[in-house]
């Protein structure tokens, strides 16, 4: 009896502890939320003596001592294995502390234990939230069905809101929050947010955040994010500072302010305030990853062009540089005639052969499944060629993609809505050459079968919040097809217009009614049934196209040329845009190969060159059947066409070089041969023999001399070199 | 030293006779068992055409078992001179457990260490083996002597996916990119160089990690380098074992004026390959103006020789 009177006594004490201690948490809470930092650091520090582990981990985290905090978690765990608050907020740990993975598992063990706990269905939100995921939406409303009262809840959805562009949205929904609680910081801070989005820089929604909480600089970084994620990376990177004013110890702002800094290429301050978050124990994968990026900046060279200055990395500047300079220039000449504007300063192109390094520079932005590059500013950071697999990219065509943005952007003060900008960008690759830009997948097929087609006032939301995963992509095409149009219906000065109504705060409403005098409903159905003429014969035989592509692929299989020819033949105006791996023009082009039928092969892989086929393989072989076939000419233009698919095969540099010499172009000999030892070639001796001979027909004796002597030195009796020595040396 | 030591070793080659044995293994499915034994057809071609000095025995299928190896390794134990030249190109899929290398073929497997003591009984002093199967890497410390090339197309016996290193290996054979030096004939290093840079190409242009890396040593050690280099003592032999060489003997032929002038170039060609090994030493003009000086005199002599 002694004993259950002992444990009697214990366990009132120990609920009036834990009472106490959750009273107290929960006024630490309110002296963080009110800003008085040091006062709930003292309160925090106190719970570390609570009895209970929930208290303590609560403790730990608050005072940054995350390792502590997860070990008590761990305890709580294990000795509340029915409370789901200890699954959410041990999730929420892991959700701060970058590991969206493990917080998901915890919030769904929180729900299988309560499916009507709110706090897990947020932290399932907020997860994906990060990813830019759609159950974020879904997830924050299923949080509210549980818990309308679930102020934080209603404040992601109004952070949501102006995420997928729809500020009206968003202010709708951070005032719901504001009515659940008057100081609802991050409610406010998304209302602040849009009076800097529309370029208001003093907000009284900022004024009401600091008389709550005069140190909350998250409302700062919540105005820097969607400046960021709306490509306003200059005005981001001050509201991060001013972030940081309020409260330095906000990793989160100052590992984003270093990031941001990066993208500009202010690489010097970049790398002190990311190794600043890292000495503060603040190491995501954005902060660690950029640091590693600039800590191969050595690895980099730079190269100034005259408006630009291109970053290559030096294991591939020698190749690419003759390529892309000369390329750039171009682009710049072309979009300064058609955007009737100068750029304010040089662009900055920085080219990664290494994917993972370009990827860390679209960490943390929307759409980014399968960037190819990317436009921070001035700054365009891409792909260079040799990081994807042969004939993946296009990389003059991403390049000019690009570019177009640093124009648009510039053109409109970063005004423009995304979709606009994207559509842009995908129109002027195929303007600049017919066979650039990407062709019609099937995924794009099945979405226009399907109507997924967003109207254009919703289109920005098929770029940041994706529903389905292939939207992001349609939504390029559908930006892309609904700039032709407009370039088709009203001219190319439309979309100037336009430029110039976003960048006077227009929304797409006024743009489109002011320079196309139409109605978004009016748009969307002439742009439906225009598509319609552009597409509609191969979404509606898409069906007949595949079963004949099987058929065809089968009788080429067994030997049926004929019949795999005449099917392909049936099919082959159903889908002219399918480039992709099994096209029809290369299925031809085989089948006549095989029966020796060499013209009608090359005109059909010639064909799948002009429409934007970028099998490597394929190509080389039409230059080689056309070069066989007495075509110099063309197999010189399929060979340039493959410098801007793979500048990496020696092959196609030897060929071409020798092409251009016998044609007579002795420079652009020079620069293929140049590129074939940029490559290292197997012989040496043959490559500096080659372009010792492209030298002396430009009239570069001495350099010819030079590279007659290197291709000696490597083979001493190598014939052919030593007699051109000879000459030379006459 | 060292130049005067590969053109007398290139000399004794072109009085003896190469002895080449290929082995196609088992492929364990109908692709690779074609793939094998075409690899090895065509390393039979392209060395049977290297004229009646070369000696080619290629077996693949069923005859490729462990007796009929030892077999024809036995036999030319006592058939090869000392002076001759001894070469077995292994196609096909290897092993490791951690102790012994197993070259697999049909019927029992044969081990590396089985294979070296084949080997050792064969008098020619220079052999060149090349095991270009998955887990080679394993057998090159079992095969590894003084005077013996082993080039292996992967690094360790860990390495044991399918390899690709044998189909670079039968293009350097007829590619001519392969003769780096011009000099008409493809050394063992100049093989291994092609085949080893276009293997690493290919696993970077298909955008895969590289499954296998090719290893040579002709030190007699066990430490194989992926890059010979002669300053590193790796390399020499095998730039002096010429796999396809030209088959016409001009020297045989020649008339005292023309012997003079191979000689004058045969010196030339040395006093070239003494003045690349000092360039380091040499400021650079200085160094450009003596190989400019001696590669006209070379140009010239070659000129009156073809005259």
């Amino acid at each position: 009896m002694k004993v259950a009177g002992f444990l009697a006594r214990f366990v009132v004490l120990f609920g009036l502890a834990a009472h106490c201690f959750a009273a107290q948490l929960s006024d630490c809470h309110a002296l963080r939320h009110h800003g008085h930092l040091t006062e709930a650091q003292a309160c925090f520090n106190a719970l570390l003596s609570a009895a209970d582990a929930f208290t303590r981990a609560e403790g730990y985290w608050r005072i940054d001592h995350y390792d502590e905090a997860n070990e008590q978690f761990r305890i709580a765990y294990k000795e509340e294995p029915t409370s789901p608050a200890v699954r959410a907020e041990w999730g929420r740990l892991f959700l701060e502390r970058f590991n969206p993975k493990e917080a998901a598992t915890l919030f769904e063990e929180a729900i299988k234990i309560d499916s009507n706990y709110a706090p897990a269905y947020l932290g399932i939100a907020k997860v994906g939230a990060q990813a830019y995921d759609q159950k974020a939406v879904e997830y924050a409303r299923e949080a509210l069905r549980h818990d309308p009262k679930l102020t934080e809840a209603q404040e992601l959805l109004a952070y949501l809101a102006l995420e997928d562009s729809n500020p009206d949205a968003a202010a709708q929904e951070a005032h719901k929050a504001l009515t659940l609680s008057s100081e609802a910081l991050d409610a406010l801070a998304v209302l602040a947010s849009i009076d800097w989005l529309n370029g208001r820089q003093h907000s009284e929604w900022m004024d009401r955040v600091l008389k709550i909480n005069p140190v909350y600089g998250e409302a700062y970084a919540t105005g820097a994010h969607f400046l960021v994620i709306n490509r306003r990376y200059e005005e981001g990177i001050k509201y991060y500072r001013l972030a940081l004013e309020l409260n330095p110890r906000l990793w989160p702002a100052r590992s984003q302010l270093g990031v941001n800094l990066m993208r500009l290429g202010f690489e010097s301050e970049a790398k002190r305030q990311l190794e600043e978050c890292y000495r503060g124990r603040y190491r995501d994968a954005e902060t660690v990853n950029s640091l590693r990026l600039l800590d191969t900046a050595k690895d980099y060279e730079t190269v100034t062009a005259s408006a630009a200055s291109i970053v290559l990395h030096k294991k591939e500047a020698a190749l690419l540089r003759p390529y892309v300079a000369p390329e750039l220039e171009r682009a710049i000449a072309v979009y300064q005639t058609k955007y009737k504007m100068k750029l304010p300063g040089p662009v900055r192109l920085e080219m990664y052969p290494n994917h993972e390094d370009f990827v860390v520079r679209t960490l943390g932005l929307p759409g980014q499944g399968g960037l190819l590059g990317v436009t921070f500013g001035m700054v365009v950071a891409m792909d260079s060629p040799s990081a994807r697999p042969p004939g993946e990219i296009n990389w003059a065509s991403t390049m000019w993609h690009e570019l177009s943005h640093v124009y648009v952007l510039t053109a409109t003060n970063h005004l423009v809505p995304r979709w606009f900008t994207e559509g842009v960008a995908v129109h002027e690759e195929s303007a600049a050459s017919r066979d650039w830009g990407e062709r019609i997948t099937p995924e794009i097929v099945l979405a226009l079968r399907e109507k997924k087609l967003l109207p254009v006032m919703e289109l920005d939301r098929g770029f940041v919040r994706p529903q389905y995963p292939a939207q992001v992509i349609v939504s390029y095409f559908e930006a892309g097809k609904m700039c032709d149009y407009i370039t088709e219906k009203w001219g190319n000065d439309a979309i100037l217009a336009m430029m110039h109504s976003y960048a006077n705060r227009k929304t797409t409403e006024d743009a489109i009614a002011e320079n196309l005098h139409e109605t978004p409903a009016e748009f969307d159905r002439a742009f439906e049934d225009w598509m319609d003429k552009q597409t509609g014969n191969t979404t509606r035989h898409f069906e007949e196209w595949k079963q004949g592509m099987k058929t065809a692929a089968a009788d080429l299989e067994s030997g049926k040329r004929d019949a795999a020819i005449h099917e392909l033949r049936a099919i082959e105006g159903f889908y002219p845009d399918y480039v992709a791996a099994g096209n029809t023009y290369e299925l031809l082009g085989q089948a006549y190969m095989e029966q020796n039928d060499k013209t009608t092969a090359i005109q059909e892989l010639e064909r799948f060159r002009d429409i934007g086929g970028r099998n490597v393989g394929a190509l080389k072989k039409l230059a080689a059947l056309e070069q066989e076939s007495g075509k110099p000419r063309e197999a010189e233009n399929t060979l340039l066409k493959l410098n801007y698919i793979y500048p990496e095969d020696q092959e196609l540099h030897h060929r071409l070089g020798g092409l251009l010499l016998e044609k007579g172009d002795a420079a652009g000999a020079v620069r293929e041969y140049q590129a074939v030892l940029a490559l290292q070639p197997q012989d040496p001796a043959e490559s500096h023999y080659d372009l010792a001979k492209a030298l002396r027909a430009a009239h570069r004796m001495n350099e010819a001399k030079d590279e007659v002597l290197l291709a000696l030195e490597a083979a001493p009796d190598f014939k052919p070199a030593q007699q051109l020595l000879l000459q030379l040396s006459q | 030293m060292k130049s005067a030591k590969l053109l007398l070793l290139a000399a004794l080659a072109l009085r003896a006779e190469t002895y080449y044995v290929n082995v196609a293994g088992l492929g364990g499915s109908p692709d690779y068992e074609k793939q094998f034994t075409g690899w090895a057809s065509e390393l039979d071609r392209e060395l049977r055409a290297n004229g009646p000095a070369s000696h080619v025995i290629t077996l693949t299928g069923t005859s490729a078992t462990r007796s009929h190896i030892r077999e024809e390794l036995s036999r030319l134990a006592g058939e090869v001179r000392a002076d001759d030249a001894f070469a077995l190109l292994l196609i096909g899929h290897g092993t490791f457990d951690g102790v012994d290398y197993k070259f697999n073929i049909p019927g029992p497997d044969i081990t590396a260490s089985e294979l070296a003591s084949l080997l050792n009984r064969i008098p020619a002093r220079r052999q060149l083996v090349v095991n270009m199967t998955s887990a080679s890497g394993a057998s090159l410390a079992a095969l590894a002597k003084k005077d013996r090339i082993v080039i292996t197309a992967t690094k360790s016996g860990n390495e044991k996916n399918a390899t690709v290193f044998a189909r670079y290996w039968v293009d350097a054979l007829r590619d001519p990119a392969a003769d780096t030096d011009k000099n008409g004939a493809v050394s063992a290093l100049e093989a291994y160089r092609y085949a080893e840079q276009k293997t690493a190409a290919y696993f970077d242009t298909e955008k895969i990690i590289a499954t296998e890396h090719a290893m040579l040593s002709d030190d007699g050690s066990a430490n194989g380098v992926r890059d010979p280099k002669s300053e590193r003592a790796q390399g020499l032999l095998a730039a002096a074992f010429p796999l396809i060489r030209p088959q016409a003997d001009i020297a045989k032929s020649a008339t005292p004026e023309k012997q003079k002038l191979l000689a004058k170039k045969e010196e030339l060609e040395a006093r070239i390959d003494r003045l690349k090994y000092q360039k380091a030493a040499l400021a650079p003009d200085e160094y450009k103006q003596q190989l400019t000086a001696l590669l006209l005199e070379l140009a010239r002599t070659q000129a009156e020789i073809d005259r």
